[in-house]
């Protein structure tokens, strides 16, 4: 490799250590493992029980405060993730900004875009929207159990005009 | 500390090491734009949109509908697979080749899983349930509409819901599948690299790390993928 490297320090060989370090490490990684477990399993459990707990509006979507616990979760596991699997955490502070600034910035364009943008807007004229496509939907509304789509008579649609409704929305 | 004064790596990494990740941050940025896409259809038609939890309901083996369990488990298996690779990384710190090769290989194995449950997933999303839905789909004998009971879904109908519910299904995953995909061929080739001694005459197990952390990469987006579209 020297010929790559002129004076250059061996990065490679930086994050070499020992076998007690190795021990502490593997310790510490099994943890986030489990931590994560948990995590994806709380999930799921409040997933599964959302619509009995009352967590759903109007049978459909989730509410405010259950996305909001969601992505917080989301993102306590991409911290982990980020953090201590891509060892990101012991990087020099330097490339943690260079890595993570741009996301900084990301999310809170998404945060502005979503409440006062776009989605404010899309919120308002919710009205407007296809009425193919509203009635495709409403056919949709579940019997109850396993099954969930039933077929119904007299739907008046073509996917064209589904599809023009579905553009419509990106404007 | 000093300012930069040139002559080393401003920022202590190797160059391969820091291009992976200027790479991954580009390749979150694309995860980005198609989550954020799915959202905001999403919220603009919140009656249309079919909720997950109604759609993926089956698991292998079992006859009653368990709503995102199976999702569950190939997150369980992304993320365990993930732990194996964290584990080859740090035998790797330790130049031990024996441990490299047993972690990575069972991250091969775990990797070849995801796929294969993700194809799994893609057969029952695309041969659908028995009832169907009443779609107007285009007859070329006909040469018009006609509505028929469309079961299952492709690019352009599906039963489920509105087309793009369906387009961005096949486009999110499996552009995320495609990535798993390739970490498996990627960590097929470094392997393949460990085995043969490679690692070992270069003195360091540096490749495993930076397929390490593309295949991280690939666990952070099916976190993502697993609540905007799944559980959201």
């Amino acid at each position: 490799m020297s010929e790559f490297h002129d004076n250059y320090p061996e990065y490679e060989m930086m994050a070499h250590h020992g076998e007690d370090e190795g021990k502490v490490m593997r310790k510490k990684l099994w943890r986030v493992f489990w931590i994560m477990l948990g995590i994806t399993l709380m999930e799921l459990l409040v997933g599964f029980k959302a619509e009995s707990w009352g967590l759903l509006d109007n049978h459909r979507a989730s509410t405010f405060g259950l996305k909001v616990f969601f992505i917080f979760f989301t993102v306590a596991k991409a911290a982990f993730i980020v953090l201590s699997f891509m060892h990101l955490g012991h990087e020099k502070k330097s490339l943690k900004w260079v890595i993570l600034g741009p996301y900084c910035a990301f999310i809170v364009y998404l945060a502005c875009m979503g409440s006062i943008g776009e989605g404010g807007y899309s919120k308002d004229h919710r009205a407007d929207m296809d009425p193919n496509v509203v009635q495709q939907a409403s056919e949709h509304k579940r019997p109850g159990g396993g099954a969930h789509h039933e077929a119904e008579e007299g739907s008046e649609k073509s996917s064209e005009q589904n599809n023009s409704g579905a553009e419509s929305g990106t404007k | 500390m000093d300012g930069w004064q040139g002559g080393v790596s401003p920022f202590r990494v190797s160059y391969g090491k820091l291009f992976m990740w200027f790479f991954l941050v580009s390749d979150a940025l694309t995860f980005g734009g198609l989550l954020c896409a799915y959202g905001f259809m999403r919220h603009k038609y919140p009656d249309a949109w079919p909720i997950p939890g109604d759609v993926f309901t089956h698991f292998p083996f079992m006859e009653k509908h368990i709503p995102l369990a199976y999702v569950g488990l190939m997150t369980f298996i992304l993320i365990m697979s993930s732990v194996t690779m964290v584990l080859a990384v740090e035998a790797g710190h330790r130049n031990n080749k024996k441990g490299v090769t047993i972690w990575l290989l069972l991250t091969i194995i775990g990797g070849l899983m995801f796929v294969g449950s993700q194809a799994w997933e893609w057969y029952h999303f695309i041969v659908g349930t028995a009832h169907g839905a009443v779609r107007e789909v285009w007859s070329a004998e006909a040469g018009k509409f006609v509505k028929e009971t469309f079961h299952g879904a492709n690019l352009i109908h599906n039963e489920y819901g509105p087309p793009a519910f369906g387009d961005f299904f096949f486009f999110i995953t499996g552009f995320h599948g495609f990535h798993v995909f390739s970490g498996v061929l990627i960590n097929i080739t470094i392997f393949i690299m460990v085995v043969n001694c490679m690692m070992e005459k270069r003195g360091h197990y540096e490749m495993v790390e930076k397929v390490g952390l593309y295949w991280h990469f690939v666990d952070l987006v099916w976190v993502f993928v697993f609540t905007f579209f799944y559980l959201l």
